[in-house]
């Protein structure tokens, strides 16, 4: 080993001979030599590269591109010169809240204010709007308006929609402007913030259902959508963190209910459990048919969140148990302060996919139950006499506006998934 | 795991802790006790309380075996009549429809997802963001509304059957759907009596068993020796000439039949009809799209190398993706794909949107014409489930068989 020479130290190392005036060429990486070259030649070379590299390379390109055409152009033309989107504006009401009753409008109203406000707020304090978001913003905002101004009057709610989009500015403007620093404060922010956001729902239910005429039956329309969506996710992770936590105990009785419980939830399709909401659940709570369908979407998620949230505890290193067990805390403490704090964390990327995916099955209400949301309110309107062969437009606007919605979550939830670091350790 | 460091021994592992001088109520053994039981208490208040307004004394499955008295549409193979049989019958034939439609889902959806996966990854930007286009608007929008949109589509885009689209007498396309031919049991030379098709497929498969023997036999001599012996050239001849020459020995017991017109209805050869048609291609467009990004994360798991070892020893494009990526992706890809097609077998539930009679439809009208609404539950998830553990057994064996194909 000693016969080893000793590594010189960095001041001893001969220093290499002073660079000629002839060998000054720095040689760059690729792709800053690339970056050196005029932007057409670089231009050129991407087209060559990307679109036409060789000739079954061209003939893709030749053929995606005619597929892209033919596909713009079908919806240009459908849009624009086939398509009769009376059956839209002429039933804007129906399908955005159905029987919710005008006079009481203003609920709407406030509660869309209150949660575009949270959401700015969210994204100042743990994220900021780039330029994506606001072209997002600008496009959604510029389809609805453009929607309100079709067919008739309603300008009222084209200012109350612009006055809910200057909520969401207001708040991340409030947000963003805090100083950063300043650790107390900006834990304080988070806080409040993230309180809000946690009592968010409750607040929009109190907004939109207590005093007044309104109870849960004039839900209708995409306000059902709406409302049924986070009540399902909300309910999910509540019954599914419990559950996941049954599932891994130790004491058998608990692991066995907790386990049967979920498979047999995710054994049956959810129009399955809807069909028990509708015939079996009525005996069993009562209550309202909107409110028997919330319970079914909660207790539906709440089995998948819980295989979610396992996974998530099984993946977390075991040092992390014993680490928590050194330290003298007890069972209720480390799983509050160790583990369910990590396992949230890694669990959000399939947690975002299925709030997304019970985002699109609130339209599965319809299917079976005498509930209307977005799509069931479509039927209505394609049922009326004259819209009857505009079937497609309206399924079209449908899917538009789900669309939309599941976009935005999986866009917010890359932003959750940066800001918490998941993935990255 | 880890390393298999020698873990210091955990209380939980090594035995109760020394419990003398704590009191009882401290106890780990009493203390889980003391929860269990009440664990069991609460829980088994709430089963006594569901139980209670359940009212269960009627729960029995004898309404199953009363006659059916309806009709249940979209048979193929079968033609049951519901006014005579009774209602296990039909729903037998709802869960024949539902399995149909799982199995053509399953298949378009996986060709579907490795194509768009597959080309999300290409080098051609174009050919890339069609893909990224496909998959995001049909990954975000309901399946429900995808279906609906296509049966929409079908019924209003399709012609009414008075001005049937005739493609030269062979198939049809109406609303009614697509009329198509089909192989049916023929007289054939002689006379030759039905079952003579069960006899033929039977000898079908004989001679396949045959021929794939053969091919294993060959490209085992290819890998010894080296020459070249035209494995599957030869196990498809022998295939292709042993079954001409069964189906003329055996006096051509098949025909074609080619579909027809009559008033307003298809007679004869294949209707593929829009309901069906309308819950497929929804089933397959909504579950290609995330097989899409099943296949394009599993292919970009694998190390870079493989592409670069690939290239390296002059593979082209095409040999590169189908010898070296694909079945390597294919390891990383089926527990995910596995529980997609769980998805496909539940989502078929949707059929209830279409009106297409598949097993939860023809529940539900059982449920409608003879209440029973718990019983009848209880037989929908039961079939579910069962469905599911086989396409889980199916999906087992061949992660098996993949898994163990050394590299």
């Amino acid at each position: 080993m000693s016969e080893q020479p000793p590594i010189p130290r960095p001041e001893q190392r001969p220093l290499p001979p002073a660079p000629g005036a002839d060998q000054r060429r720095i040689v760059l990486p690729p792709h800053r030599e690339r970056a050196r070259r005029p932007r057409s030649v670089r231009v050129r070379e991407w087209v060559r590269k990307n679109l036409f590299p060789s000739t079954g390379g061209t003939l893709l390109t030749l053929i995606a591109a005619g597929i892209m055409g033919a596909i713009v152009v079908g919806i240009v033309i459908f849009v624009f010169f086939g398509a009769n989107w009376e059956v839209i504006t002429h039933n804007r009401w129906l399908l955005f809240a159905g029987g919710f009753p005008h006079e009481e409008a203003w609920r709407l109203w406030v509660s869309i204010a209150v949660v575009f406000a949270l959401i700015g707020a969210a994204y100042g304090t743990w994220s900021s709007f780039g330029r994506r978001d606001h072209l997002f913003v600008l496009l959604v905002g510029g389809f609805v308006i453009f929607l309100m101004a079709h067919g008739g009057a309603a300008i009222w709610s084209t200012v109350y929609f612009l006055i809910a989009i200057g909520c969401m500015y207001l708040g991340y403007a409030v947000t963003i402007w805090m100083p950063r620093e300043t650790s107390t404060l900006r834990t304080f922010q988070q806080r409040v913030v993230g309180g809000l956001l946690a009592v968010s729902l409750p607040l929009v239910l109190i907004i939109l259902l207590v005093g007044g005429e309104v109870g849960p039956r004039h839900l209708d329309g995409f306000v059902l959508n709406l409302i049924l969506a986070p009540v399902g996710i909300v309910g999910g992770i509540v019954l599914g963190i419990p559950l996941a936590l049954g599932r891994a105990s130790r004491l058998r009785s608990i692991s066995l209910t907790c386990t049967a419980y979920i498979e047999i939830v995710r054994g049956a399709p959810l129009l399955g459990w809807l069909f028990v909401a509708l015939f079996i659940l009525d005996d069993v709570i009562g209550g309202d048919l909107i409110i028997r369908a919330m319970v079914v979407m909660a207790v539906f998620t709440g089995a998948y969140m819980a295989e979610y949230i396992r996974g998530a505890l099984q993946a977390l290193p075991r040092g992390q148990y014993e680490a928590a067990q050194a330290v003298g805390l007890t069972e209720l403490q480390r799983t509050r302060l160790i583990i369910m704090p990590q396992a949230l964390r890694i669990s959000i990327p399939p947690m975002v996919g299925q709030a997304i995916s019970i985002w699109k099955d609130t339209t599965l209400v319809t299917v079976i139950l005498p509930l209307r949301e977005l799509k069931g309110n479509a039927d209505s309107a394609i049922a009326q006499f004259e819209f009857t062969p505009d079937r497609i437009e309206a399924y079209v606007f449908v899917a538009v506006i789900f669309w939309i919605v599941a976009f935005a979550m999986s866009r917010i939830s890359q932003r959750v998934e940066r800001a918490q670091g998941v993935g990255e350790r | 795991m880890s390393a298999q460091a020698p873990a210091p021994p955990s209380p939980s592992a090594g035995g109760p802790p020394p419990s003398d001088g704590v009191p009882l109520f401290y106890r780990r053994g009493f203390r889980r006790l003391l929860q269990q039981g009440l664990y069991v208490a609460v829980t088994g208040l709430v089963f006594w309380y569901v139980y209670d307004a359940l009212n269960l004394r009627e729960f029995g499955f004898g309404f199953l075996d009363e006659p059916a008295a309806f009709k249940v549409g979209n048979q193929w193979l079968t033609d049951i009549d519901g006014v005579t049989e009774n209602r296990i019958t039909m729903y037998l034939v709802g869960v024949w429809s539902s399995l149909r439609v799982v199995f053509v889902a399953i298949l378009l959806s996986t060709l579907v997802g490795v194509l768009v996966g597959v080309s999300r990854l290409s080098s051609n930007w174009l050919v890339a963001r069609l893909a990224m286009l496909y998959v995001e608007i049909f990954r975000n929008t309901p399946l429900l509304v995808q279906v609906v949109l296509v049966y929409a589509i079908f019924l209003v885009g399709a012609p009414i059957i008075q001005e049937v689209v005739n493609i030269g007498d062979f198939a049809f396309i109406s609303n009614r759907g697509l009329a198509i031919p089909w192989p049916v049991p023929s007289d054939g030379l002689w006379g030759v009596p039905d079952w003579f098709v069960g006899v033929w497929v039977a000898l079908l498969l004989a001679i396949g068993t045959v021929a794939m023997t053969i091919r294993r036999s060959r490209q085992n001599r290819e890998r010894e020796t080296g020459q070249p012996q035209f494995a599957n050239r030869w196990a498809f001849g022998i295939f292709a000439v042993g079954a001409l020459v069964t189906f003329i020995v055996l006096g051509l017991p098949v025909s074609i039949d080619r579909p027809y017109i009559e008033g307003t209805r298809y007679l004869e050869g294949m209707v593929i009809r829009p309901e069906f048609a309308a819950l497929t291609i929804g089933l397959t467009l909504y579950t290609g799209a995330f097989n899409a990004e099943i296949v394009r994360g599993s292919i970009q798991a694998l190390p870079t190398g493989q592409t670069e070892a690939a290239n390296a020893i002059g593979l082209s494009g095409y040999q590169r993706l189908t010898l070296v990526i694909l079945p390597q992706a294919l390891r990383q890809m089926i527990p995910s794909i596995t529980n997609q097609y769980l998805n496909v077998n539940k989502n078929s539930s949707l059929a209830y949107a279409v009106l297409y009679d598949d097993l939860f439809r023809v529940a539900g009208i059982i449920q409608n014409k003879a209440g029973h609404a718990l019983e009848m539950f209880f037989v929908i998830i039961v079939t579910y489930m069962l469905i599911s553990l086989v396409i889980s057994a199916v999906m087992n064996f061949i992660n098996a068989r993949v898994t163990r194909v050394g590299v």
